[in-house]
């Protein structure tokens, strides 16, 4: 059973399933030109890139999670986690490993963001990447199958067989 | 004047048993269709309006039908439907503990057989009020009055109250720094000031006169709150009813929306308020300031069907919160169809 991790932000993924850091310097090696989700995960039939944001991470300053928080609900994010994914998206490609389905999981440590919340970036992150081509009609070659904004309520419900949670509490107990 | 602090409803329309404590400030009312939310207005306005001016005549049995408006004008239809006979009951009380009830039964015709208690110690002290239907009644002003006057139009006495309301002339003497403040904001917000003439409304700007039916809805509905503020209608110590504020109005007005029915509670109006609209009810959360009181009441169903409430004095207790339970339902599906069946 392999668990990925950052800092406070973990998901457990099931066996059988792969994953791995992807936003690491050393072996990313373009970190100075392209951006990077945190990890990949391979499943039989489709491909996970999975970004972690954690504003009530517990080493946060206050003043830090409220500014997260005001540059998610305005939207400000939505351009970041784009670029995110499309320069993972191309480093795929060029290695020649983008070859199923991409899906897009953004994880947000925030509890108190509402599902109108999540819906709202959820519509405007699929706007932003853009998962249609020109005039509403799908891409010829669709470089993105489906994305999704949850925080941990909503990610172990949607994806129960690779639940997320917090990396201190499971240390509590 | 004195605010509403409470009301008991037994086997008024949906209601079995409601016993509800109000908040001084602002009160929310949200809740599915058909729970009872315009309902709950209308009983507290009526108690408000027989306080004041030629209501006082009709008083409350009388008020409560012309507001409710039932078929055949029969007051026993306002009784919670059952197969069996029933005592109806509603009781309001104010501030210092006034109490006015009205009680009758299914079979109850004519609002003169219903038993009113304590009418002639509530009528001593006034409470002026004004309620704001759903459908924006301004633009229809011209002849409306004489027409429902004849009682050709069969419609609920609430729109008949605000377009007397708002033909109100101008309070005289100097306006206060609050009011103008808020009347300031919202001649912003609906670019001019509103003007009558005759049983016409314009809208008064730069670019001239604008007749209200040719202004968008929403504009209506800001323009009509100028006007009651600026003729004294919502003073300190008056009681605002304002049944779906959301109607017709672009989501990008609701922050002002609600930044007026806050202000207007700073300056001392108690605000009833009905809503199906996340952003309302979002906005007032994000807008509350310290000093500011809200209490939210959530109607719903129980096992038996019948409607009871649960209060919170914050946004997060409000449960069940039917307008944020159909955002999850739609971020749910969203969910489904974004990632296109999970599959391991």
């Amino acid at each position: 059973m392999t668990v990925l991790a950052e800092d406070d932000l973990q998901i457990t993924l099931p066996a059988g399933v792969t994953g791995r850091k992807f936003d690491d310097e050393t072996s990313h090696g373009l970190s100075h030109c392209m951006k990077a989700v945190d990890f990949i995960v391979e499943l039989g039939d489709r491909t996970y890139f999975v970004e972690f944001k954690d504003p009530e991470n517990p080493k946060a300053k206050p003043k830090d999670s409220a500014a997260f928080l005001k540059k998610f609900m305005s939207g400000a994010i939505d351009s970041d986690l784009k670029t995110k994914y499309r320069d993972s998206w191309l480093y795929e490609y060029a290695e020649g490993r983008a070859k199923k389905p991409i899906y897009y999981l953004v994880l947000i440590g925030a509890s108190m963001l509402s599902d109108a919340d999540l819906l709202t970036r959820t519509e405007a992150l699929k706007r932003q990447l853009p998962a249609e081509g020109p005039n509403d009609r799908p891409w010829g070659k669709p470089f993105v199958a489906g994305c999704a904004v949850m925080n941990l309520a909503a990610w172990s419900k949607t994806l129960a067989h690779m639940p997320a949670s917090r990396v201190g509490r499971e240390m509590e107990n | 004047m004195s605010n509403i602090t409470h009301i008991k409803l037994d086997n008024f329309t949906s209601f079995a048993g409601l016993d509800q404590a109000f908040s001084p400030g602002v009160n929310v009312i949200i809740g599915a269709n058909g729970t009872g939310k315009t309902h709950l207005l209308k009983v507290l306005y009526a108690a408000c309006a027989v306080t004041v001016g030629e209501d006082k005549e009709k008083g409350f049995a009388l008020k409560l039908r012309n507001v409710f408006n039932p078929y055949e004008g029969r007051m026993g239809r306002l009784a919670r439907r059952q197969s069996t006979s029933v005592k109806t009951r509603a009781v309001v009380t104010r501030e210092g503990g006034a109490k006015l009830s009205a009680e009758f039964s299914n079979h109850t015709n004519k609002p003169d057989d219903v038993k009113v208690t304590g009418e002639t110690s509530w009528i001593k002290e006034e409470l002026a009020s004004a309620y704001i239907p759903v459908k924006e009644m301004l633009a229809h002003a011209p002849g409306f009055l004489a027409t429902a006057a004849k009682r050709e139009v069969a419609f609920e006495e609430v729109y008949v109250d605000v377009i007397k309301r708002a033909f109100l002339p101008k309070l005289m003497g100097p306006t206060d720094k609050d009011r103008q403040c808020l009347l300031t904001a919202l001649q912003k917000a609906i670019d001019g000031k509103v003007v009558a003439k005759g049983e016409h409304f314009f809208l008064k700007n730069r670019q001239g006169d604008l007749e209200f039916t040719l202004l968008a809805e929403g504009m209506r509905k800001l323009a009509l709150i100028w006007l009651l503020i600026q003729n004294g209608t919502l003073l300190s110590g008056s009681v605002l009813f304002w049944d779906e504020p959301e109607a017709n109005l672009n989501p990008a007005l609701m922050g002002e929306v609600v930044e007026v029915i806050l202000e207007l509670q700073r300056m001392g109006v108690q605000v009833f308020l009905t809503t199906h609209n996340y952003v309302l009810l979002k906005e007032f959360d994000l807008r509350k300031q310290k000093d500011d009181q809200i209490r939210y009441l959530s109607l719903f169903r129980d096992e038996s069907e019948a409607v009871t409430a649960k209060a919170s004095d914050s946004y997060l207790g409000v449960d069940p919160n039917a307008i944020a339970a159909t955002f999850s339902d739609l971020y749910d599906r969203e969910l489904k169809r974004s990632l296109g069946g999970i599959k391991l």
